[in-house]
């Protein structure tokens, strides 16, 4: 369909306010966090950096327990990825590929969960997990994100799970396999794109979690990003070039991640929400 | 069905319920651990929640005694809790009205042909994979008079004479605070939408070119139509989760200026942690997710029609 | 692992009320140290001073965890409810009374007078934590508000730094000019208004929030005298002053874009921007036209000791014993350089103090702020008595709220005081 140069130019100006409002922001932010203090903190804010200094990033990674966060929340994040995706695949397959009874409720039952306000939580799980010693570990933060990414997780597989028919699975089955077979080697390389997204999904929620994480854990040394950039930036006083060199880097690996698998996860987001 | 059997028909049938029990058994199998995962983090808690609602706990840790119905009647009572629960109310819609219109507007411009476009259509949502954390830290940093890129902008472009407090009075803070949200989350609504809109057969359009329809009224007409059952069940889903929002509103406004931006769940936690009244809070968590749980069970009719299968 | 067994051999200790210490008392007593102090450099500096202690105290193995001052009134208490308590808690007054209503504080009441008889304790330090028949934690450090500005900015105004409050508002008017904001005030809900709307106050005459009864009497003419005056001084201040939190007034100060603030210390951030420390004025805030003479909110912040195995207790009696100590108190205060005050006479001499180089660049004004703050004083722990309530009064920012209420909803200083009064009773209520 061909576009009028009117449409053109609305289409043009429309992708340039996009690219403003989403990634001007960005480079505001990134573009500071190398300006000396005094350029930072100024009444004429520049848009180039005038001044350029590594101070911030110097302190952040040298005198911060910045990399330890960085450290906890990776391995935290890819633990909770890996559970999520593999609980939601398994409850998937059995939800949307199988019968049993109580299928519809117990579906509806999962994405209930969905509605959980997470603060009605906060406090006895608290509680919970000091019964059972996790206070102040990763598993805990695991069990926390898994918790609240698995029921989007498996509204999202349904999609895929359902994308393809019933003869796939009967063919493997006069071959004489069976349904776990079916899954691992029939299934699951038919939804890798699905697989990817929940993955991205589950990775994203659990490397922005602050709440849980605030209290559940307590000790430097295993604290996660969020918060711990929240405690580096001060109380008293805001370092602000520290601030901005730790939002910056804590921008850069999700960054990167998605510079791999970014495309899946975006193809397998678009195919989830239209089925 | 089994492979060609040479056994007599009861047998056969004999076989099929077993293996048909069998696999009714591993069906439970696989969803037992994701239930239990759940139950476990869930339910109890929420449990708990509910013990805690008829004692009148303060502090953590302290006892608490049996009060019965008290804090419930207390809570509803009370204009605090719901005005809260009205800000929540403004939230939600707030966030869902821009949100919408800037998703819809951004796929539409995505839906376009243009070079770059498979980049623009993975990059745009990179507002959203990066941690709350950092998006307050962007716009607290930049809605600051001292040194923040905003006013100085606005001031340039000629929109307002002297800085403005974004924080500074209710509806200004709110205001901002819903834009900021929904800054995070816009571009991952727009995906979703995206491919509502590339699901619609071009052959439609064109026949709609054909019979002399001009732009507008292919949007109005057709897009509009044939795109609204994905939006109605996008603002299900974000309507339940923007409610749960904490972190934003309170790690920019604390829930001010003068309480204009207590939702909800801000109220709650501060009523646990600064209050020092955990059984009121409890009492608002279960009333909240009574609320939510109501909304969620009409909502979920859309979201897990009664028919299996694609 | 080995940090869990740890703890879970602390736990055991713990609830055999320390019966096995004697036969512990081969390994080393470890103690973990929560503080508020998460700045790295501040981190940097504890773990020093820590490394020194654990070497010259073989037997005992001293830790730190810092935490945000915005976490830990909610995980202190669920801390101590689990059974994961810290052994050493740093607090500010309020705070403490908080912990203390869980009924796991020891008094150290001996311990201060140890250390007093040593160093010295100024006064107005000890005295938030002196209540109820004990003294429930030694002071450590402190900070007090004070008004800063520079003093070329004041002089190409033709404006004296400010002593009384008609003064000051002179000032204000006189400096606003030219995109720049005469003086920066907050009215966020937040701790740091707190602490304005108290020293303005506290210049009003209306330091006292509680009778000796108990009963609330935040509502009196000098507290509507206060309220009135602060609004009247904010509409000098910047536009986005209902967000400020310290850093935000540290900030509007550094960029020039704010004449004069009041803040515990501006020396660090300021050197840093470059600024020349004899254009660094400093001054106490200014009391009302009525009155003589100026106070000032001060914190005395403090180390609590939540340990209750007897080992443990004695660890960290030593540890803080230490941390006083002339040659390592002065280290311990330059954490962070010009806002960290001492709180014993010996330390405001000691050479480990005056020796950090910012502190010795910026003597005057340091000495200036020590004088300050021997006026200081800080609400709800003014009077013979110390109410519980003054915790809730505190975390909710009920004075911040009362503030918006004047400068946010334009109501009334007599309406807002009258609701604000309602409020800290209703915090009261248990």
């Amino acid at each position: 369909m061909h576009r009028t140069r009117l449409g053109n130019l609305v289409v043009g100006g429309g992708l340039a306010l996009l690219a403003v409002i989403v990634l001007l922001p960005f480079w505001w932010v990134i573009s500071s966090s190398v300006k000396l203090p005094r350029e930072i903190l100024s009444r004429t804010p520049t848009m180039v950096p005038h001044s350029f200094t590594l101070q911030h990033f110097q302190k952040l990674l040298g005198s911060s327990d910045f990399p330890h966060y960085l450290l906890n929340s990776v391995t935290v994040s890819l633990v909770s990825m890996a559970i999520t995706v593999l609980l939601s695949v398994l409850a998937g397959y059995a939800f949307f590929r199988m019968r049993f009874a109580g299928q519809q409720m117990l579906y509806r039952a999962i994405l209930l969960a969905y509605a959980f306000p997470g603060i009605v939580v906060l406090v006895p799980l608290y509680g919970m997990m000091s019964a059972v010693g996790l206070i102040d570990t990763r598993t805990a933060l695991v069990v926390v994100n898994v918790t609240f990414a698995a029921p989007f997780a498996v509204w999202m597989m349904r999609a895929f799970l359902t994308s393809f028919p019933r003869e796939i699975e009967e063919a493997a089955r006069v071959d004489g396999a069976g349904p776990m077979r079916i899954l691992w080697q029939i299934i699951v390389p038919l939804i890798a794109p699905g697989i990817a997204s929940v993955a991205v999904f589950a990775l994203v929620a659990s490397w922005t979690e602050y709440l849980f994480a605030s209290v559940l854990i307590q000790s430097d040394a295993r604290r996660t990003i969020p918060v711990g950039l929240a405690g580096i930036i001060g109380q008293y006083q805001i370092d602000w070039g520290l601030m901005l060199a730790g939002a910056t880097l804590t921008i850069l690996p999700v960054v990167v991640v998605f510079a791999f698998i970014g495309r899946y996860f975006v193809a397998g987001l678009a195919e989830g929400a239209v089925k | 069905m089994s492979a060609v059997s040479k056994d007599a028909p009861a047998v056969v049938a004999h076989r099929v319920r077993r293996r048909v029990f069998r696999e009714q058994l591993l069906a439970y199998g696989l969803v037992a651990p994701l239930l239990l995962w759940l139950g476990a983090s869930l339910l109890y808690p929420l449990a708990e929640a509910l013990v805690l609602s008829v004692q009148d706990v303060g502090i953590i840790g302290t006892r608490g005694h049996f009060v019965g119905l008290a804090n419930y009647a207390r809570i509803l009572g009370d204009a605090g809790f719901w005005l809260s629960l009205v800000r929540s109310v403004v939230w939600i819609v707030g966030n869902a009205v821009v949100q919408t219109v800037l998703a819809l507007a951004t796929a539409l411009l995505l839906a376009e042909e243009f070079p770059g476009v498979h980049v623009a259509r993975v990059w745009v949502i990179v507002t959203w994979i990066v941690p709350t954390i950092v998006v307050v830290i962007i716009w607290r940093w930049l809605l600051s008079t001292s040194g923040g890129m905003i006013n100085p902008l606005l001031m340039q472009l000629g929109l307002i004479s002297r800085p403005i407090g974004f924080f500074s009075s209710g509806p200004m803070s709110m205001t901002a605070l819903i834009l900021i949200n929904s800054w995070r989350w816009f571009p991952f609504v727009a995906i979703m939408f995206l491919s509502g809109l590339q699901n619609i057969p071009l052959d439609v359009y064109e026949a709609a070119a054909v019979d002399g329809a001009g732009g507008l009224q292919r949007l109005t007409r057709i897009t509009w139509p044939l795109l609204a059952p994905t939006v109605f069940v996008l603002t299900i889903i974000g309507t339940l989760l923007s409610f749960n929002v904490f972190d934003v509103v309170w790690l920019l406004t604390g829930g001010g200026p003068s309480d204009a931006t207590t939702t909800l769940p801000v109220l709650i936690y501060r009523t646990a942690f600064k209050a020092y009244r955990l059984s009121e809070a409890a009492t608002m968590s279960v009333v909240a997710t009574v609320l939510l749980m109501g909304f969620a069970l009409l909502a979920i009719r859309q979201l897990a029609p009664k028919s299996q299968g694609a | 692992m080995l940090r869990r067994s740890l703890l879970t051999t602390a736990l055991a200790l713990t609830a055999t009320g320390g019966l096995t210490g004697g036969a512990r008392a081969a390994a080393p007593v470890t103690i973990t140290l929560w503080h508020m102090e998460q700045p790295p450099h501040r981190v940097q500096r504890v773990q020093e001073l820590l490394d020194a202690f654990n070497k010259a105290n073989p037997d005992i193995v001293a830790r730190q965890e810092p935490q945000s001052w915005g976490d830990v009134y909610a995980k202190a208490p669920a801390a101590i409810a689990a059974g994961n308590a810290p052994d050493i808690l740093f607090a500010i007054p309020d705070f403490t009374t908080v912990i203390k209503q869980l009924g796991t504080l020891a008094p150290v009441q001996d311990l201060v007078a140890e250390l007093d008889a040593k160093h010295k304790f100024i006064p107005a330090a000890v005295k938030p934590y002196s209540y109820d028949g004990g003294v429930w934690a030694v002071p450590l450090y402190n900070m007090a508000l004070s008004l800063w500005y520079r003093k070329s900015v004041l002089q190409a105004a033709g404006v004296a730094a400010p002593q009384t409050w008609s003064q000051w508002q002179a000032a204000a008017k006189a400096l606003t000019k030219g995109g720049v904001y005469g003086m920066g005030l907050p009215a966020n809900k937040q701790l740091y208004t707190d602490q304005t709307v108290y020293a303005v106050m506290t210049n009003a005459g209306a330091s006292e929030l509680f009778n000796a009864d108990g009963s609330v009497c935040f509502d009196n003419p000098e507290s509507v005298a206060a309220f009135k005056f602060y609004k009247d001084l904010y509409q000098y201040t910047a536009p986005d002053a209902a967000s400020w939190t310290w850093g935000e007034a540290e900030a509007c100060f550094d960029s020039e874009s704010c004449a004069m603030v009041l803040q515990f210390t501006v020396i660090k951030s300021y050197d840093q921007q470059g600024g020349k420390p004899d254009d660094l004025g400093v001054i106490a805030v200014p009391h009302a036209d009525s009155r003589t003479a100026s106070n000032t909110i001060a914190y005395s912040n403090a180390a609590m000791i939540l340990a209750k195995d007897p080992a443990k207790q004695a660890a960290a009696r030593k540890l803080i014993t230490f941390l006083l100590e002339p040659e390592n108190y002065g280290r311990f205060l330059n954490m962070e350089p010009g806002l960290f005050l001492p709180v014993t006479q010996d330390g405001a001499k000691s050479a480990s103090f005056w020796g950090d180089p910012l502190t010795a660049k910026y003597r005057p004004q340091v000495e200036t702020m020590i004088a300050n703050s021997q006026f200081g004083m800080l609400f709800g722990f003014t009077g013979e008595k110390v109410f519980p309530s003054i915790g809730a009064i505190s975390a909710q920012n009920i004075l911040a709220e009362t503030l918006q209420k004047v400068v946010v909803d334009g109501q009334s200083p007599e309406a807002a005081v009258k609701a604000g009064q309602a409020r800290m009773q209703d915090a009261a209520r248990k």
